[in-house]
């Protein structure tokens, strides 16, 4: 498979109680399942199905992904910047493989 | 030929002068403008996921050999402009050389590694990351001197009828600029946003894998990547965008 | 419409030759005595879909902002944006929106978890549409009712077949 590659893009500080919006576009072909490839091969079904965020420990959001999520899938969401922590981010594909990513916002 | 017929073609042959004689419009002035903006937001546009492997095999060393940053010191200040002058004749070989080809060169010759191959993840990311270098960048290829017969080549392949259909480039991408075929608007014949991430594709890709979905739009022979035909033909829309943004990695439907 | 070139668009299945056809209307009566897991299966009824996905309740038309184009471009990636009113707070906040697609292959599309922490509910993200279809948003509310808005959209072919 090509790179993994996630851009995470989101304000490095925000003051305690404001909304900060993150955007997250991260690289995966998001195969369905069942289509041809060049060579006359069915691709099997491999997607991302999930993406937790946590920060500073805390679950803030989850996406559960199915098969009608685009290839390449951008998604955003809102957090309140409540003390200065680590987003995690951890995507979990089809057969059980992980990727992860952090990203730290500074509370002032 | 009916009477019809012959004022058909007389309407279409004026289109296509007026045509030409208009401002030639980069491919995103013909995306709507939730795309357009998709396009120039870096936090949205998947190209960038590229362009970030690209920059990532710039610096990476591979054995003995030199990374491409050992002898590109300071890409954006050094490499900046560089993929708007492309494609360029080569010097020692005299062959046309676009940046996917310069790159393999480079690969091959000073780095002493072998091809990443045409269409390759790899080949598309190095050439994202480089001509994102150049964005916003007119682009200022040459027309004369070694390149005028690659020039010539490509513009005769523009304007010449071919495939089942019997059209020629231009008819369309001059002629009927503007009007809709099925669900797409129909743009000037310029690669200024390549290579491009294609909804369609669901990836990125090069103007030679776009040209070759052309040529089978109108079910003419498909010709190889890297191909002869294929880089005079991206040596003659570079000059017809003369002046135009660089503008990859591009969005396209 | 008029166009110069009217190439035929890659479709996900090929269509039936006529001899298919044939074999098909000659095996008419037949095919009607044959178990059912062998014909085409007929995709539940959109409303069972939201029944399902609320166990039951019949969410309000209301306090749901669903952006979605009604013209898709490409049904590869379409652009959805979705905002629920609510103060997300510990008593009364958004817990899930649910995103259904009745003709895709799979109706459930996505499911976005959010929560007090989120501050707002608004969510966009970019969703695979198969055709044109009616999609529907359901949010599950922390008082345990739910909200849904709905979209028809309309998915465009794009004009170049694509095999190179």
């Amino acid at each position: 498979m090509a790179s993994f590659n996630a851009r995470i893009t989101m304000p490095a500080e925000a003051k305690a109680g404001e909304i900060v919006e993150i955007r997250v576009l991260v690289r995966h072909p998001m195969d369905r399942g069942g289509q041809v490839d060049s060579e006359g091969r069915v691709v099997p079904r491999k997607i991302l199905n999930r993406l937790t965020v946590t920060y500073a420990g805390e679950p803030v959001f989850r996406y559960d992904m199915h098969t009608g999520v685009s290839a390449n899938p951008f998604v955003s969401f809102t957090t309140r910047a409540v003390e200065t922590g680590d987003l995690l981010f951890e995507w979990r594909e089809d057969g059980g493989a992980t990727f992860t990513r952090t990203a730290r916002l500074v509370v002032t | 030929m009916s009477l019809a017929g012959r004022a058909l073609a007389i309407a279409l042959l004026a289109l296509a002068g007026a045509a030409a004689a208009q401002e030639v419009k980069p491919g995103s002035a013909f995306l709507s403008p939730q795309m357009q903006r998709q396009q120039e937001d870096e936090a949205r546009n998947p190209g960038w996921l590229w362009v970030e492997q690209g920059e990532e095999l710039f610096s990476r060393r591979e054995g003995a050999a030199p990374s491409c940053v050992s002898c590109h010191a300071d890409p954006r200040q050094s490499l900046r402009g560089a993929a708007a002058r492309y494609p360029q004749v080569d010097a020692a070989s005299g062959k046309l050389m676009n940046l996917e080809g310069r790159i393999e060169q480079c690969r091959a010759d000073r780095q002493k590694q072998p091809a990443f191959g045409y269409e390759s993840q790899d080949l598309l990311g190095l050439t994202a990351y480089v001509a994102s270098l150049s964005k916003g960048e007119p682009l200022a290829v040459s027309a004369d001197g070694a390149t005028k017969p690659f020039y010539e080549a490509g513009k005769a392949f523009y304007e010449r009828r071919q495939g089942q259909l019997n059209l020629a480039c231009t008819q369309c991408h001059d002629g009927l600029v503007g009007q809709k075929l099925r669900g797409d608007t129909i743009s000037y014949g310029i690669g200024t946003g390549y290579p491009a991430y294609r909804l369609e594709w669901n990836g990125l890709g090069s103007l030679h894998r776009r040209l070759r979905a052309c040529s089978l739009g109108v079910r003419a022979t498909q010709f190889d990547y890297g191909s002869d035909e294929y880089l005079a033909l991206e040596l003659y829309l570079a000059v017809r965008a003369k002046g135009l943004a660089l503008e990859a990695p591009g969005l396209r439907r | 419409m008029s166009s110069p070139i009217s190439p035929t668009c890659a479709r996900p299945e090929p269509a039936l030759s006529r001899r298919e056809i044939m074999v098909v209307g000659a095996a008419g009566l037949a095919l009607a005595g044959l178990p059912a897991s062998t014909q085409a299966a007929t995709p539940p009824a959109l409303a069972e879909l939201i029944a399902r996905v609320t166990e039951g309740a019949v969410p309000e038309r209301a306090r749901i902002t669903f952006d979605i184009p009604q013209l898709v471009e490409n049904g590869n990636s379409v652009d959805v944006a979705i905002q629920v009113e609510s103060p997300m707070t510990e008593a009364d906040h958004v817990r899930w929106i649910h995103v259904i697609a009745e003709k895709n292959p799979f109706p459930d599309v996505a499911r976005f978890h959010l929560g007090p922490r989120s501050g707002r509910a608004d969510i966009r993200a970019t969703l695979r549409l198969a055709t044109s279809q009616k999609v529907v948003a359901i949010a599950s509310l922390s008082s345990g009712s739910y909200v849904m808005a709905d979209a028809d959209i309309v998915v465009t072919l794009s004009a170049c077949i694509d095999g190179g």
